[in-house]
């Protein structure tokens, strides 16, 4: 508790810098984000939109399009591949193996969000019928209509889906409900399937999903979770903040910036936000910053957008206390995970409804 | 397989058509790709639109699952690819330790894995993939994946003789050489606790006291490990135990200093020399004991959380003052 030396500055501009550069284009290193890389425009274009970075009119529309073209169509449903890694020509239906992916189809539509895209291609029973396809028997959903996995992340994903559509009827939500809970350890986090040791990710994906879900007869929102289990679940996740400042995903393990925001959300949810050590907090991701632009995992790593992203996704909901204004950020939507503007973008533009 | 030529330069793949990646408007994040991704990924796009199911697929999605683990289609395509040669998934298992070194932290190693055993259906090779768990296991003593997938494999195939019954043995020589991996804690609480009663643990006050035993060793011989602590809370927790069945234990990690003892307990042993004391998560379980026996001992858990926010854990200030406030209100007549 001794003086603490002054925190350096949010250093913006080499952040948008970071992002846009890899908007623009990965090396060859990155092969193995070809599967994924609708994920990895979210982070980026999540990241511009915490820092409030400007979006040229090109790009913006470039950027729409690309992901629209993610869009796909067929005998599973509706949703978004993670890119054309497996398209071979501009055919009307998916073949088995480039079938829409769960957790793309959130990150394109929060992207489409950020975007500020009218939504008006967005093929609403078609997504309902892909998550409807996803559906496995135990409650949970697999990542593809045709496998993949399946764990406490694609089960976040088709709720954030369905509370985007506004819409739940693409779901089993008492059984996706019995899931999650199976999922709980004996420390208080969830792990990542039932069994799983606990770990900070999937114990945010756990508590937004009990809080999104909307009523039911078997599961009322407010009994999901027990006092008793609630309380366990906020010691467990408030043990994991380090003496770094950063928080740990499991119990003994190093702080890692993507948990700052993991466990810090969790908390935010659960309503404890305030018990959080928010100047720590900060210490750490300053330091965390990397020298040429983006935030690492940790300090004296190398900075990617996944970690540029969270860690200021966690700076928005624990902005520490007398900070310089470049620390400033917009408040964020905890349970979507997108600045409260975007979300209400969102809540617009998505749903049949409107 | 490096210096083979590109598919494109060999003549045994003259018969396939390549279908370079569909890529119509600008797009976002691109992948600068090597030359050698591009020729093989243009080469199995051909290869899946025309559903071929041959030996030299396997070639090929070996290739790029090389360049790219994370490749769900190659994995995916080449595991239907084994099913409808009906090659034998023991070879495909040999490969794949291999793989499964190399690319430790690729998901798709593991569900592979995972679709293997299942279509195998045989305990023998579950057993066999424990042991190799273990090896993997030497390399990354805290991997995600590699636990998960052991905590599959027994539930799965659910055998107490040939897949239980080595894991007590197994967790504590992991435990001996690293008393904070988590991963193994966790383990041990999932096969004591949390599916089933395994051969031999009937009697449940009997697996109880174990458990307690060998808990408080492994505090005594570090005190200040979480691991330790939270799996003696979640023993506690699941058989309903109340905290204050551990108060004589508990009180000697809370002291500023190792006490002299006279008689030796062997049932609460003591701190090790040199122990960092006192220890933060005693003085968190004392607190605890304090609040769950109520009444006219809210005050000494009140005076336990304050030395907790004022001395010894201050970064978690706020919550043992939010501790302090429910209790006090909870108390209220």
């Amino acid at each position: 508790m001794s003086e603490a030396p002054p925190l350096p500055s949010l250093a913006r501009n080499s952040h948008i810098k970071h992002c846009k550069l890899c908007l623009s284009g990965l090396p060859s290193s990155q092969v193995e984000m070809d599967s994924s890389r609708a994920a990895v425009g979210f982070y980026c274009l999540g990241a511009l939109d915490l820092l409030g970075a400007k979006i040229t009119d090109a790009d913006r529309a470039a950027w729409r399009n690309w992901l629209w073209a993610q869009q796909t169509r067929g005998k599973y449903g509706t949703g978004f591949k993670p890119s054309t890694y497996m398209t071979p020509g501009n055919d009307s239906d998916y073949s088995e193996y480039d079938t829409p992916h769960l957790i793309m189809t959130y990150t394109a539509m929060l992207s489409l969000a950020v975007l500020r895209d009218d939504f008006a291609r967005l093929d609403r029973p078609g997504i309902l019928h892909l998550i409807r396809a996803c559906q496995r028997e135990d409650g949970s959903f697999s990542a593809l209509p045709v496998g993949g996995e399946a764990d406490l992340r694609t089960v976040y994903c088709a709720f954030v889906i369905s509370s985007l559509l506004d819409d739940w009827s693409g779901m089993d939500v008492d059984s996706a409900i019995a899931y999650v809970r199976r999922c709980e350890s004996h420390e208080g986090g969830y792990g990542q399937t039932p069994f799983g040791e606990a770990l900070g990710g999937t114990t945010y994906c756990a508590v937004a999903c009990l809080e999104l879900a909307p009523s039911t007869a078997a599961s009322p929102r407010e009994t999901r979770m027990s006092p008793s289990h609630r309380e366990r679940t906020i010691r467990w996740l408030l043990h994991n903040q380090t003496a770094s400042g950063g928080f740990c995903g499991r119990t003994n393990k190093a702080a890692d910036a993507c948990y700052c925001f993991w466990c810090g959300a969790a908390l935010s949810i659960l309503g404890a936000a305030d018990q959080v050590d928010s100047a720590a907090l900060a210490r750490f991701l300053a330091d965390c910053q990397f020298k040429f632009g983006g935030i690492a995992k940790a300090p004296s790593e190398r900075s990617d957008p996944y970690h540029t992203y969270l860690s200021l996704a966690a700076l928005a909901i624990y902005p520490p206390p007398a900070a310089d204004e470049t620390w400033k950020l917009p408040s964020l939507n905890v349970l979507w995970n997108a600045t409260t503007e975007t979300a209400r973008w969102a809540r617009k533009h998505i749903p049949a409804s409107n | 397989m490096d210096e083979l030529p590109l598919y494109s330069e060999r003549p045994e793949w003259v018969d396939v058509v390549p279908i370079p990646q569909y890529q119509d408007v600008d797009a976002l994040a691109p992948i600068n790709y090597s030359e050698e991704y591009q020729d093989a990924t243009d080469y199995f796009r051909g290869i899946v639109k025309t559903e071929e199911m041959s030996p030299r697929v396997l070639q090929l999605t070996e290739h790029i699952i090389r360049l790219n683990p994370a490749h769900y289609s190659a994995w995916q395509y080449r595991y239907r690819t084994l099913i409808a040669l009906e090659s034998s998934l023991e070879d495909e298992l040999r490969l794949m330790d291999a793989f499964a070194i190399e690319f430790l932290k690729t998901y798709q190693v593991w569900h592979h894995r995972r679709l293997l055993l299942t279509a195998l259906r045989s305990v023998d090779a579950a057993a066999a993939e424990l042991a190799f768990i273990a090896r993997a296991l030497e390399a990354d003593t805290k991997n995600y994946h590699t636990w998960s997938y052991r905590q599959w494999l027994l539930a799965h195939f659910n055998d107490e003789d040939l897949l239980w019954s080595g894991e007590r043995a197994w967790t504590e020589n992991l435990l001996e050489r690293d008393v904070r991996n988590n991963s193994a804690w966790h383990h041990r609480f999932f096969f004591v606790w949390g599916s089933g009663v395994r051969k031999g643990d009937e009697d449940r006050e009997e697996i109880l006291r174990r458990e307690l035993t060998f808990t408080k060793e492994k505090i005594a011989l570090a005190p200040n490990n979480p691991s330790a602590w939270n799996y003696l809370r979640g023993v506690l927790g699941h058989t309903g135990t109340p905290y204050a069945s551990l108060s004589p234990f508990v009180k000697p990690y809370t002291a500023t200093s190792v006490e002299k003892i006279d008689v030796v307990d062997l049932d609460n042993p003591v701190p090790s020399e040199g122990a960092e004391l006192p220890c933060v998560m005693a003085l968190e379980f004392l607190a605890d004991t304090f609040e769950q026996e109520g009444g006219s001992q809210i005050p000494k858990a009140v005076e336990t959380w304050k030395l907790l926010a004022n001395e010894f854990d201050t970064m978690r200030k706020k919550y043992w003052e939010y501790r302090i406030k429910e209790a006090l209100q909870a108390s209220e007549p």
